[in-house]
């Protein structure tokens, strides 16, 4: 295997090597490992890709993502090789036009890649599906997967923020954030299925996602009731999909297994769940004062397109906008929402994995 | 000190490119104007009124206005469209209005692909996202785009003061198109 990167000298210290990488702008503020030409040929070897393939062009600087580059730094974020398809895969997804990652990538917006996996690879990756799974359960995968992603823009496409990204905030999830879903536990098919995947494949969905809200109730049985709370929640008057065009963006709701059962009673047919839950994601125009209203007005937000309802605001123009999917521990009592960005639509990919007797 | 050697993890730096600038090097009257404007932004929305008057005033024939409403989506698809159909319908236009990150960013490719079509165009930016807007244009490869850089904020003004810097500013936006008395 032949790289051909720019080698640079570094101390082989690892307090040294942190240092320097901070000086650099190299990573995220957490020490990264040394990527090393042994730790790239590792990464490389569990892709098809030749190294100096070019897998895509990240914005916001246009930097070239050769395969090869990419595994350099899914080597400093310490993503085992096994899982290096699954950073291809996100990369090669978040960069699907309507993703929309030109304007993602530098907003004021805390926006950032949310990587969602379906499949097999979830339990060997050390994917997080069960408890704490947005943050605390500690995979492998979950914590290094979308750090790896994190890092390629930064690196590659020169996402900064305060420079090339106007961002306000952030968000934790900025360091990377991938969690899968807990499929074994899914009355429903899995978000990958919805999507058009077989059960058997393993792929990613990046999701442009603002932050995560969480929503709770301790005080109600009933699965409707529950389903109407949820939906007002997700539709509160601040969201981005209030700014934008109706038929833009998905909000994804984590719903833990306990409650998805009890959803499922009612809704056999995830269709159904999420028609019902568009049905009540809305808010009264007069909820909003004067200067928003002219706004809604004139994006074209009032009512629905059959002219019902003039007096409503819908979250999103289509049921299909609010994405379902079961994780979480099984203490119930709470979901989140992954509220969108609006201006973008979530993208799927196969991780392409090598087969183990060639590796 | 040991060392050890890596890969440097980082992208080279793309050569910046400069296509083409186009100026009218004559007085506007007589000439086909266009403006996008962008639902978002009242205080554009005032601007862009104020100027389209001004414009008339200085005897353009006519100002075609393009508003947007997206950046992806059937709508985006329908945005970049008419950006398109406004370019090869005018003789200039006026681009706006970058005063949030993926706003600049699409404000500044709408001029891009105005000026991709020959014409003389002037992308609006406000004071906070001007460096923003300058990169967007170089990554773009229009690294000479004319930006006319607007007070940052401009929401929350009262239409008094928006009346103010669309006075001040109008002569601004037509010497960056080239116009000349």
């Amino acid at each position: 295997m032949t790289l051909t990167g720019e080698q640079v000298e570094v101390p082989a210290d690892p307090r040294a090597f942190h240092t320097l990488s901070l000086a650099n702008g190299w990573g995220d503020g957490a020490p990264l490992l040394p990527p090393t030409d042994d730790a790239v040929e590792a990464v490389l070897a569990c892709t098809r890709h030749a190294p100096d393939h070019v897998l895509c062009v990240l914005p916001p600087e246009y930097g070239v993502a050769t395969v090869e580059l990419i595994a350099t730094n899914a080597a400093m974020a310490g993503v085992q090789p096994e899982a290096f398809p699954l950073v291809l895969a996100a990369l090669e997804a978040l960069t699907t036009p309507e993703w929309n990652a030109f304007g993602l990538t530098t907003t004021t917006s805390s926006v950032f890649p949310m990587l969602i996996v379906n499949g097999p690879c979830r339990v060997p990756l050390g994917i997080d599906h069960r408890a704490g799974c947005m943050g605390g359960a500690g995979g492998r995968g979950s914590m290094t997967i979308g750090r790896a992603v994190a890092l390629c823009l930064r690196n590659i496409g020169g996402q900064r923020a305060g420079d090339t990204s106007r961002t306000v905030f952030g968000q934790p999830a900025r360091f990377g954030m991938c969690f899968g879903e807990w499929e074994e536990r899914s009355p429903w098919p899995s978000l990958a299925q919805r999507r058009g995947f077989d059960a058997e494949s393993d792929v990613v969905t990046v999701h442009g996602g603002k932050g995560t809200f969480p929503l709770a109730d301790i005080h109600n049985d009933d699965p409707r009731d529950l389903l109407f709370l949820l939906a007002k929640s997700i539709a509160y008057p601040l969201a981005n999909m209030f700014l934008g065009n109706a038929d833009n963006g998905e909000v994804v709701l984590a719903v833990n297994p306990m409650w998805a059962e009890r959803f499922a009673a009612v809704f056999a047919d995830i269709t159904d769940l999420q028609s019902y839950l568009h049905e009540h994601a809305w808010q009264p125009l007069d909820l909003w004062p004067a200067p928003n209203r002219d706004i809604l007005e004139t994006k074209g937000r009032v009512g629905l397109r059959d002219g019902v309802h003039p007096d409503r605001v819908y979250l999103a123009a289509r049921p299909d906008q609010i994405v379902p999917v079961v994780c979480g521990g099984l203490g119930s009592l709470h979901a989140i929402a992954l509220p969108s960005f609006g201006e973008s639509a979530m993208q799927s990919a196969r991780a392409q994995a090598v087969p183990v007797a060639s590796q | 000190m040991d060392t050890i050697r890596i890969r440097r993890p980082t992208a080279p730096p793309v050569e910046a490119v400069a296509a083409p600038t186009f100026r009218l090097d004559r007085p506007v009257v007589g000439l086909r104007a266009g403006i996008r404007t962008d639902a978002a932004w009242r205080s554009w929305r005032f601007l862009a009124a104020d100027w389209t008057e001004r414009l008339r005033a200085d005897g353009v024939a006519a100002v075609a206005t393009v508003e947007t409403h997206a950046q992806v989506g059937d709508t985006g698809a329908n945005d970049r469209s008419h950006i398109a159909d406004l370019a090869d319908a005018v003789d200039f236009a006026i681009v706006g209005l970058g005063t949030c990150g993926s706003c600049t960013s699409f404000a500044i490719a709408d001029a891009v692909a105005i000026e991709q079509r020959d014409r003389p165009v002037v992308a609006v930016v406000t004071e906070e996202f001007a460096t923003h807007g300058r990169n967007m244009a170089t990554h773009l490869g229009h690294a000479d785009l004319a930006v006319l850089v607007l007070p940052y904020p401009l929401e929350a003004r009262t239409e008094d003061d928006l009346r103010t810097i669309a006075a001040a500013y109008y002569p601004r936006a037509l010497e960056l198109l080239g116009v000349r008395p």
